[in-house]
């Protein structure tokens, strides 16, 4: 579904992404995991649109097509249904939580659809319900984080990027979230994860990749990645 | 009340109403692309000798309001993609001095094309009579400007507060990024932005004109600074601030001169700038915004 063959990408000057390859196939749970710095975030808004890598290839394949995400603006490819729930939430404090959840439905325009999207999400996660009228900035970080991957699930997402979901959040509220990721898969939505908690994403990875100061450094199977030495002595905290 | 002190009221009100339309549309733009648009003030010049010219072909005057918002509205656009869009993402300094140069061509241009003489600038004779308000009188001029400036200003409210255009506007002005991965195009929410706040400020054109019976092309340099004033004192970016700003600084210029000793009325426009040093040092971020939140 998501194909990325030897991506490059500068921020200024900083050589951030290094040749970096790698695979999403449809239904899959893929996690990207390395240390902060490493160039997952980078890698995240490269295929989202914001950000132009100096050469590379990145594709997204659906039933509706196939997407170049290195040339179509950030709307077309949002409208091709790749979703990116950006590191920090970045939710809109200022508006409400419905109207936050009514833009992450900002391409869909049939009513009834959004209306029944807006319900799923209700059910999934009650307290946006209640909280509806509420400024988002009011909420609390756990409840923000519900609100984002809420409002990403409005934009009907065939390709979900997550960028550390569980960042600074109660464990409490971070098992609620990989609930709700574990649900999405068997929903069959195909999902890109970022984790710095590298054991979790690892138990419901598919598949995985492991970078470092931009590069991919290792690639295999979530469990398989579990047992490697290399990754339990620098993810896992697990001495040698 | 008394006749006079009703007078002065309403003066001011409808002073305030030109400031708050003014306003408006400057902090509409200053919050969704942090620039602080010079070139503002002269949209009002604009709006004001497009109806003198519509006036002389005898277009109608409810249609003319209709054409100076569309006209204002595809100036300001024209503005936005011209000039401001190749500049997007450069330091803050260059959109400034971007916003200058457009005041100064637009300013140029029209006299060149208008010459600076003054021009004669009069409402239908209906519009200047005097309306009876149980006890006090106040001119129709007056009343419909403020009037028809609730009537947009409510339109507005509504655009910004109520639909989806608005909601996406005030989510790109609060975060672009964020905004972009929702898959709102900003070019085309910046340029609605920049059409409504044009719109506005090309009808405060229409009732400058009418309200002070004479235009030229310079007449926009004033109240593009006092829309600044005003958005200063109700808060850089806030609608309400703005619209506010724009109603205390009308009622206070009033209150100064009526207040003021005669050899001193001459002054009022120190006295404004007065008003905006002082809120700068007391409270910079407004008086009704609670905190201030720099997008850095």
């Amino acid at each position: 579904m998501l194909e990325v063959r030897g991506l490059d990408v500068f921020r200024g000057a900083t050589h951030v992404l290094k040749d970096v390859s790698f695979n999403v196939a449809r239904g899959e749970l893929a996690a990207l995991i390395g240390a902060n710095g490493a160039g997952k975030s980078t890698t995240l808004l490269t295929l989202s649109g914001l950000l132009r890598p100096r050469s590379g290839l990145a594709v997204m394949r659906t039933e509706g097509g196939e997407i170049d995400l290195t040339r179509a603006s950030a709307e077309r490819i949002v409208r091709a249904g790749l979703i990116h729930c950006p590191e920090g939430r970045q939710i809109f404090q200022s508006l409400t939580v419905a109207e936050n959840l009514a833009m992450g439905a900002y391409t869909r325009s049939r009513r009834e659809e959004i209306a029944a999207a807006t319900a799923e999400v209700h059910e999934l996660f009650p307290i946006l319900k209640e909280r509806a009228s509420l400024p988002a900035g009011s909420l609390s970080g756990g409840e923000q984080m519900m609100l984002a991957i809420g409002r990403a699930l409005l934009a009907s997402p065939k390709l979900l990027l997550l960028d550390e979901p569980s960042l600074g959040l109660a464990p409490k509220v971070v098992e609620t979230i990989f609930d709700v990721i574990a649900r999405l898969k068997a929903q069959g939505v195909t999902i890109l994860l970022i984790e710095q908690n590298a054991v979790m994403a690892l138990e419901i990875a598919d598949r995985a990749y492991v970078m470092e100061n931009g590069r991919i450094v290792l690639a295999g199977a979530g469990r398989e990645l579990m047992d490697n030495d290399r990754v339990r002595q620098s993810y896992l905290g697990v001495p040698l | 009340m008394s006749q006079y002190l009703f007078q002065q009221l309403v003066n001011g009100l409808s002073l305030g109403s030109l400031y708050a339309l003014v306003a408006i549309g400057f902090s509409m733009i200053y919050g969704i692309v942090r620039l602080i648009n010079f070139a503002h003030g002269d949209l009002v010049m604009i709006g004001a000798f497009s109806t003198l010219a519509m006036i002389a072909v005898g277009v109608p005057w409810p249609l003319i309001l209709v054409f100076v918002l569309m006209i204002g509205a595809v100036a300001g656009m024209l503005i936005e993609s011209v000039v401001f869009r190749p500049i997007r993402g450069a330091p803050q300094v260059t959109g400034f001095i971007a916003t200058l140069a457009v005041s100064i061509v637009i300013q140029n241009s029209a006299l060149l094309l208008l010459t600076g003489q003054q021009r004669n600038f009069v409402f239908p004779a209906f519009m200047r009579q005097r309306v009876p308000l149980g006890g006090v009188s106040a001119s129709l001029t007056d009343m419909v400007i403020i009037c028809l400036t609730l009537l947009l200003i409510a339109i507005l409210f509504f655009i910004v507060y109520r639909t989806r255009l608005g909601t996406a506007m005030r989510a790109t002005a609060e975060n672009l990024m964020a905004a972009r991965l929702m898959g709102v195009s900003v070019n085309r929410t910046i340029l609605a932005a920049f059409a409504i706040g044009s719109a506005l400020a090309a009808v405060a054109g229409v009732f400058w004109g009418g309200k002070f019976g004479q235009i030229d092309p310079l007449l926009g340099f004033v109240p593009g600074l006092k829309a600044f004033v005003a958005c200063v004192i109700g808060g850089v970016g806030s609608l309400g601030g703005a619209m506010l700003g724009g109603y205390i600084l009308g009622l206070a210029e009033v209150l100064f001169v009526g207040l003021l000793p005669q050899e001193l009325s001459g002054y009022r426009d120190a006295f404004v700038f007065l008003l905006l040093i002082v809120i700068l040092l007391v409270k910079p971020s407004g008086l009704f915004v609670r905190h201030v939140e720099d997008r850095a």
